[in-house]
């Protein structure tokens, strides 16, 4: 069973800090958007919701595959906000100015989940 | 179910920490916020008896003290009769380098002929002076100003009123106050807004030149009374009612201070003074009455009245007797017309506004609408219906502004632009209320929501003429910083009531109304050029949230009318929720909005300014108007110049030099626009909020522009007793 990350340097704590921010950004799309699609609305929230929430729980446990599928979830909330609102400013702003912010971060701390992961190898642990 | 606020609170404050974003948007002030699904179930079994905590006083009640706060003493009932023939007015052909009425002229055209500042040279207008008025909100006192004063300018002298009253006369070329009229308005009287839009001009018949009072301005008041004094002294005109005052709660009723008032500048037709009133919305059924009187503008003499349910009495009602009370009541500034013999009233809503099931039939034909009422008679004349049994408070605040209209086949009709806030601006004919414009009648959804309150089958649309909005909300126009509050607000779509302009109110849930009563047009108005048939209107696109909850709810929420012994200033007010006492049902209004971070649920732009060849019935122009610079999420200012498009309230003015100007947005800021281009030629930020319509004049060789910057509570603008007026720095 996995572990959660244990920081060891300053590094390691913003990405702890930013995984739980991603847990936390997740969930109530999670919540509040199982409802909106119960209610007929869009069903990209809880779909978002459920991948931004996993991702962050992956990073927490310091596996570059969280990175990658908030990336993912970044790319794919891209390409739905093109998809409705096209290239109309206002309409962007909600939708992918927050979430590429985000993705900037987690591009930032690619190098330490990168680190983390390769400390939980089992070639790594031999060495241990 | 919405997750906990608090948790909400926290997860905003995380994203906004991410570094949303800084966009904005205007504020819109608190509110109470619908109580959604988990309110009762309807009475399906039987229209719940009023289990009303609230004990309705006897029509015929004694007024409260300080309702006839001068003590004016009433005589007998008066009879009908008629006016003192009139003199030619000022606003008739206005001089050159006046501004003589609140639209300029007869016809509320809001067109200056001045063409010192043009689009070349605007940059050089830079304040000359500013006078302040005396009046706004003393410390402890609740902030009830929006002052929406425009000084009218007649040959020397630049007069004006004060939000409470008072009423002066200013150097037009220094801001100096020659005389000061102390209308001594008692804080009790405001209704929802301490406001006063202008004096009347009016020079007398009887009183030779020279004589005092040959030129008088006259007033209407919050606390229902009309003032004449004269021009030069401002001393009143003993010759006009009692001591130069008319008491307009005569006839009325019980009532109590506040509930019934008077915001307009009462238009002057044939001799014939008309007023109005504003009856405080959301009260109860049986309201004071929203009667239209004709008095006599040399003696204040009462000439006729004209009382919806009462229509063939034009008489002043008999001892024990009253003004036919909750009839819909006309707040708006009214337009004459001397060569017909009308005045053209726009007029609201019957009292209870969000439920019709106990309205008269006479009621249900002139509501919402344009009545034409003789002048001499008090007759009405012709009606024009913008909304059957209106539910949705679209009642009409703007002026109508006259026109002569020529057809394709070259005839010309003396026609009259309505704007609504429905946004649909019909054109008709002065002489019989018929569309000039195409009007159709297009399905609306019908029966409603609410048991023995059906909905008409059809509403009228102004197809003619271009909508002043947009096209109906959708989801995906949802906004917010994130994507979190732009699921909250998706969310808040989703679970109301939605389909299209006219969803009828609903108590199960909330429902959307929208444009809202705060969309379209307002008292702001339209301006219009006769000579290029370019008309300019600035709008508002802010959707409502609103429910009706039954009267134990009602009762739950605190919510009482302004005449209940228990009544607590803030216990409900004509634009938030409100008792309709007497009916089955209270209203809950709230802005639709994100009520945690106070931003608008609908995407910006909030407010728009649109120019219209009238000729073509084509939009010349169209753009967002106002900029985020002074609003923005949790009420901070984002200090952005970015044009977001903000709420606005307060009317434009075109010049001959080519410029339009209107300040009323959000962001606190008088506009100078190039009237062909609409591109903005020049800007200033104004000490308070510019809730206002400016106006524009020429004294001693010189071009002026003055704007209240009062402010506005419920757009929460700064209050102010500021006019500003500007002028080119580089003339002399």
């Amino acid at each position: 069973m996995s572990s959660f990350m244990r920081p060891q340097d300053a590094a390691g704590w913003a990405t702890l800090v930013l995984a739980v921010i991603i847990i936390l950004l997740g969930l109530p799309l999670v919540y509040m958007g199982a409802e909106l699609a119960a209610l007929g609305g869009s069903w990209y929230y809880v779909i978002c919701g459920l991948a931004v929430t996993l991702s962050g729980v992956l990073m927490a446990l310091g596996r570059v595959a969280g990175a990658l599928l908030y990336l993912a979830a970044c790319a794919f909330t891209w390409l739905w906000a093109l998809w409705e609102v096209g290239l109309d400013g206002w309409g962007l702003l909600p939708r992918v100015f927050g979430p590429s912010l985000i993705a900037i971060a987690v591009l930032l701390c690619m190098p330490v989940l990168k680190r983390a992961e390769a400390a939980h190898s089992p070639s790594a642990r031999k060495v241990a | 179910m919405s997750p906990k606020p608090m948790l909400r609170n926290v997860l905003l404050g995380a994203t906004i920490i991410a570094g949303m974003t800084a966009a904005a948007i205007a504020q819109v002030p608190p509110a109470d916020q619908p109580p959604g699904t988990g309110n009762a179930t309807p009475p399906a079994e039987q229209p719940a008896p009023p289990a009303d905590s609230f004990a309705p006083p006897s029509p015929n009640a004694p007024q409260s003290p300080g309702v006839n706060a001068a003590n004016i003493p009433d005589g007998p009932p008066a009879e009908p009769s008629a006016a003192t023939p009139m003199v030619e007015q000022v606003t008739a052909n206005p001089a050159h380098d006046d501004w003589p009425g609140y639209g300029r002229d007869d016809r509320a055209t809001r067109f200056s002929p001045l063409d010192q500042i043009t689009p070349s040279n605007v940059g050089h207008l830079k304040r000359a002076f500013i006078y302040h008025t005396g009046s706004k909100p003393a410390p402890g006192q609740t902030n009830k100003w929006a002052a929406e004063t425009t000084p009218i300018k007649v040959g020397d002298g630049l007069y004006m009123c004060s939000a409470m009253n008072d009423m002066m006369r200013i150097d037009p070329a220094t801001g100096k106050e020659v005389w000061h009229f102390h209308a001594n308005e008692k804080y009790d009287s405001i209704p929802y807004t301490a406001a006063c839009k202008a004096v009347v001009y009016y020079t007398s018949s009887t009183v030779p030149e020279g004589e005092h009072c040959h030129h008088r301005i006259l007033e209407a008041t919050l606390d229902e009374r009309l003032i004449e004094v004269d021009s030069e002294d401002g001393k009143v005109c003993e010759g006009f009612g009692w001591h130069g005052m008319v008491n307009l709660m005569k006839g009325m009723g019980e009532s109590v201070p506040g509930f019934v008032a008077e915001t307009a500048p009462p238009p002057i037709v044939n001799g014939a003074i008309i007023t109005n009133q504003e009856i405080l919305d959301g009260q109860r059924r049986w309201a004071p009455s929203g009667v239209i009187r004709g008095y006599d503008a040399e003696t204040g003499r009462f000439l006729w009245a004209w009382d919806v349910n009462r229509p063939h009495e034009h008489g002043e009602p008999k001892e024990g007797e009253h003004y036919s009370r909750g009839t819909p009541n006309s707040w708006a500034a009214m337009i004459g017309d001397n060569a017909l013999g009308l005045v053209y009233v726009p007029t609201g809503n019957s009292a209870a506004d969000y439920y019709s099931a106990m309205r008269s039939p006479e009621e249900n034909k002139v509501s919402s609408a344009v009545v034409a009422i003789d002048v001499k008679t008090g007759e009405p004349r012709w009606v024009f219906q913008t909304v059957h049994k209106d539910v949705w408070d679209y009642d009409i605040g703007s002026q109508p502004t006259l026109m002569d209209f020529t057809k394709p086949d070259g005839t010309t009709v003396p026609a009259l632009i309505m704007p609504t806030k429905r946004g649909q601006t019909f054109v008709l004919d002065r002489r019989t209320g018929d569309p000039v414009l195409p009007v159709e009648e297009r399905p609306a959804p019908s029966p409603g929501m609410v048991p023995g309150d059906t909905r008409a089958p059809t509403q009228p649309w102004s197809v003619g003429m271009p909508r002043l909005g947009f096209a109906p909300l959708k989801e995906a126009d949802m906004w917010g910083m994130s994507p979190i509050d732009q699921l909250y607000c998706r969310l808040k779509y989703r679970r109301a009531h939605y389909v299209g302009e006219f969803t009828p109110p609903s108590i199960d849930k909330p429902w959307l109304e929208y444009p809202g009563y705060n969309g379209g047009s307002d008292w702001g108005s339209v301006a219009y050029d006769e000579k290029t048939g370019i008309l300019i209107a600035n709008w508002n696109n802010t959707p409502m949230y609103d429910q009706l909850v039954n009267r134990k709810k009602a009762d739950q929420l605190g919510l009482m009318p302004v005449d209940d012994p228990n009544y607590k200033p803030g216990g409900g007010g004509a634009e938030g929720a409100g008792a309709m006492a007497e009916t089955p049902y209270g209203i809950v209004v709230s802005p639709f909005w994100d009520e945690y971070t106070g931003m608008m649920c609908n995407r910006p732009p909030y407010g728009m300014i649109t120019a219209i060849d009238m000729h073509t019935q084509k939009v010349l122009w169209q753009h967002p108007l106002g900029s985020a610079r002074a609003n923005g999420p949790f009420g901070l200012p984002t200090h952005l110049p970015l044009n977001i498009g903000t709420p606005n309230n307060g009317g434009p003015v075109i010049t001959a030099g080519g410029l339009i100007f209107v300040a009323a947005t959000t962001d606190n800021m008088i506009h100078a626009f190039d009237i062909h281009t609409g591109k903005e030629v020049w800007n200033d930020v104004l000490p308070g909020g510019g809730q206002a319509t400016p106006m524009t004049y020429e004294y001693k060789g010189k071009q002026y522009v003055a704007i209240m910057a009062g402010g506005h509570h419920f757009m929460m603008t700064p209050v102010t007793d500021d006019l500003v007026v500007y002028a080119l720095d580089n003339v002399n």
